[in-house]
């Protein structure tokens, strides 16, 4: 199994230092390998820019090249120069919770190494499907197997929460044969990102399509404001438990967590939402519109003109479901990849001294049509229900 | 024409009298002499003078006419320097020898009428003392109204703090002005500058939430660069005030140093902002303040109103990033 396992290394310009590295492995005869899209995503996106090379545990280097990508699900076909091992068999089957399972990759470049842990299964209300593994998965290990007891891949290493203790993902495996299947011809540069650029598109409208059902919301303070409108959406609610504050407070704090990696500092298709929800029975009006007011300043969530332009915004006052709000949308295009847009809104009720609520929605990368309908479907669900 | 008197005046650099000298003139003798010596009527202290530099005739009519007595410097009338001038007038009565500069008063000048002196000023505005306390008194309510709005719970530190903060300001700018009064002027005049400075910050903080107000009562759009297109006309206003009581500037020059300066501040200011917004992809501009509803007098506009207006974003977005490239300093090659 040993030679099977290589380490990709992505070099900037002529440097012999490398700038990132992770691991990959053989699937198909004639030296084709997977690895995540992640570890050579900077190639792709800047090919003139960056190369790609392999090393085995043995020491030998050579060229790689990038066959087809996956973003979705983080997954890179590649193909080596002058070296083709035997493929790993991968596991015909999902993976089943409770087996033993071993992460092999070259983490932190210490060489191969293997890890040990139990499979979980598929998580739970993920957007992205995802296999939750119970050990250790470190930087450098991406794009490694993860293998059952009897040597075949159940999974592709992915990623691992930095300071959780050993709670790492894999790609299930059923994913790195759609990707095999799909495409074994090279694409050229050009091909590749443009191929990357429809996937994030797709992705996108596979977003949005997925909160395209009816929005459910809850109750705050006699307003009703979209909740956990799917079931990938990850909401948590809190507040201030001392009651003789002038204001009583309850934030609550959605995310989709479906952001695609594109390429360093650069997510897109993905979604977040909070509201804040103010009330008082001893503060005048004045005082409290104040307090409302500090809520309904918008600063533009972080992008970087590398990727996107400024923003466009409109700002009125409009009517909602039985009252009056005010509401900022503004958005902004992305430098490279034509139909895709951040939205940032801003949603202030206006229509009681004593209840306000200011609710803020960030969407990245998604294109303007579908964006527009979802934030209008977004406010419309907005109830004041006195 | 018999005993005429005359008073010869020295004017320092601001126009105030020096001093003074009386010539008295008769019949026989029309004229007075003008120089360093003893045996001149009116006696210069002035290194750039002559011994007898000149002699100053009054006419019967009233009109003053010089004579050069054979000076080296000659005169200088009028911004122009005479050398052996001959029955030259005086069409100002003002003369300058050497470095001294004279007026000549004869009985022929007409005095303005007396002006009224109240030992308390009868128009308010006339009273920089009043003007001064009014200012300080909305001033103190404006800073304990936004401490109030704000911090409901420890008010009294708050106000005091702010107040710290707003004396502090007002006494380093009234003791600059002062300063500059005194060295211009001969005096303080601490309590004009006091008003001036009072009554625009009053009136500039009045107006800036009166408009905020309005924004929110008729639904108004934001505008950016209120605060600071306001702000300078407020600023001009105080240093025109300021520099008309501190220095000798006259109207016209001051009106143009006081409102050249905040105007050529507020369009660099405005030039830098649209350069910032325009590459600053995460900038979105200020939002209304939010009043109590009830004082809400626009109606709102329907959703779908808002987003047909809303589908232009795209158009607007689009051509806003098309400007960022085209002023973006590091072009990215691999678009």
């Amino acid at each position: 199994m040993r030679p099977t396992v290589i380490q990709i290394k992505s070099f900037f310009g002529s440097n012999t230092a490398q700038s990132s590295h992770g691991t990959g492995f053989a699937v198909r005869e004639g030296g084709v390998f997977i690895t995540n899209y992640h570890v050579v995503a900077e190639r792709v996106q800047y090919p003139g820019k960056y190369r790609l090379e392999y090393r085995t545990a043995d020491g030998e280097t050579g060229a790689v090249t990038v066959l087809a990508v996956d973003l979705r699900h983080d997954l890179a076909l590649v193909r080596t120069s002058g070296y083709a091992p035997m493929p790993i068999k991968l596991q015909p089957s999902s993976a089943i919770k409770g087996d033993r399972a071993y992460s092999v990759g070259y983490p932190l470049d210490v060489g191969l190494t293997i890890t040990e842990g139990i499979s979980n299964g598929n998580v739970d209300d993920s957007f992205e499907p995802r296999i939750h593994y119970s050990g250790a998965i470190n930087a450098g290990m991406s794009g490694g197997p993860a293998l059952n007891a009897a040597g075949e891949v159940i999974g592709v290493n992915v990623a691992g929460y930095r300071f959780e203790q050993l709670v790492s993902f894999l790609v299930p495996i059923a994913h790195v044969q759609a990707l095999c299947d799909r495409s074994h011809s090279q694409q050229s540069d050009i091909g590749l990102k443009k191929d990357a650029a429809a996937q994030m598109r797709a992705h996108s409208a596979d977003l949005l399509g997925a909160l395209d059902g009816a929005m459910q919301t809850q109750l705050v303070s006699k307003y009703a404001l979209p909740d956990k409108i799917a079931p990938f959406i990850n909401c948590n609610a809190s507040g201030n438990p001392v009651t003789d504050d002038l204001v009583q407070t309850v934030q609550i704090r959605c995310l989709a967590k479906a952001g695609l990696y594109v390429q360093q500092g650069l997510y897109t298709g993905d979604l977040r939402y909070s509201h804040y929800v103010l009330s008082t029975s001893s503060l005048d009006a004045w005082r409290f519109a104040n307090r409302l007011s500090a809520l309904t300043a918008a600063i533009g969530s972080y992008g970087s003109p590398r990727h996107v332009g400024p923003y466009a915004c409109e700002d009125r006052i409009v009517g909602l479901k039985g009252f009056d709000a005010s509401l900022l949308v503004c958005v902004r295009r992305y430098r490279k990849f034509e139909d895709l847009y951040d939205f940032t809104v801003r949603v202030s009720s206006l229509n009681s001294s004593k209840q306000g609520f200011a609710s803020h929605l960030d969407i990245y990368g998604v294109e303007f049509e579908p964006g527009m309908k979802f934030i209008r479907r977004y406010v419309e669900v907005m109830e004041w229900r006195p | 024409m018999s005993g005429e008197r005359v008073v010869v005046e020295g004017i320092d650099g601001h126009g105030r009298v020096q001093w003074r000298e009386r010539v008295s003139l008769h019949a026989d003798r029309t004229a007075f002499t003008v120089g360093r010596s003893v045996h001149a009527d009116v006696t210069l202290d002035d290194p750039h003078a002559a011994a007898m530099h000149a002699s100053v005739e009054i006419r019967p009519d009233g009109r003053i006419f010089v004579n050069d007595l054979g000076s080296m410097n000659g005169l200088i009338v009028c911004g122009k320097r005479w050398l052996g001038a001959r029955g030259l007038e005086l069409p100002d009565h003002t003369l300058q020898i050497g470095r001294t500069r004279l007026r000549v008063r004869t009985a022929h000048e007409l005095l303005e009428p007396e002006k009224p002196y109240y030992l308390r000023a009868s128009l308010l505005v006339h009273s920089p003392a009043w003007i001064a306390a009014i200012g300080a008194l909305v001033g103190g309510v404006q800073l304990a109204y936004a401490s109030w709005l704000s911090a409901p719970r420890d008010l009294a530190a708050s106000i005091v703090t702010s107040s710290w903060a707003a004396v502090s300001i007002a006494a380093i700018w009234v003791a600059v002005w002062g300063l500059l009064s005194r060295v211009m002027q001969g005096e303080w005049r601490w309590l004009r500058h006091s008003a001036i400075f009072l009554g625009v910050c009053v009136t500039f903080v009045a107006l800036m939430g009166l408009l905020d107000m309005a924004e929110f009562v008729f639904a108004l759009p934001p505008a950016n660069n209120r605060y600071m297109w306001i702000g300078a006309v407020a600023l001009a206003f105080a240093l025109y005030l300021h520099l008309t009581h501190a220095s000798s500037l006259r109207a016209v020059r001051a009106a143009l140093v006081a409102f050249g300066i905040p105007v050529l501040l507020a369009a660099g200011n405005h030039w830098l902002q649209e350069r910032y917004q325009v590459r600053n992809v995460n900038y979105i501009g200020a939002r209304m303040r939010i009043y109590p509803p009830s004082l809400r007098l626009q109606p709102s506009e329907t959703l779908a109103n808002y987003f047909k207006r809303a589908s232009g974003l795209r158009e607007i977005a689009s051509r806003r990033l098309i400007d960022a490239l085209a002023n973006d300093p590091q072009k990215d090659d691999e678009n």
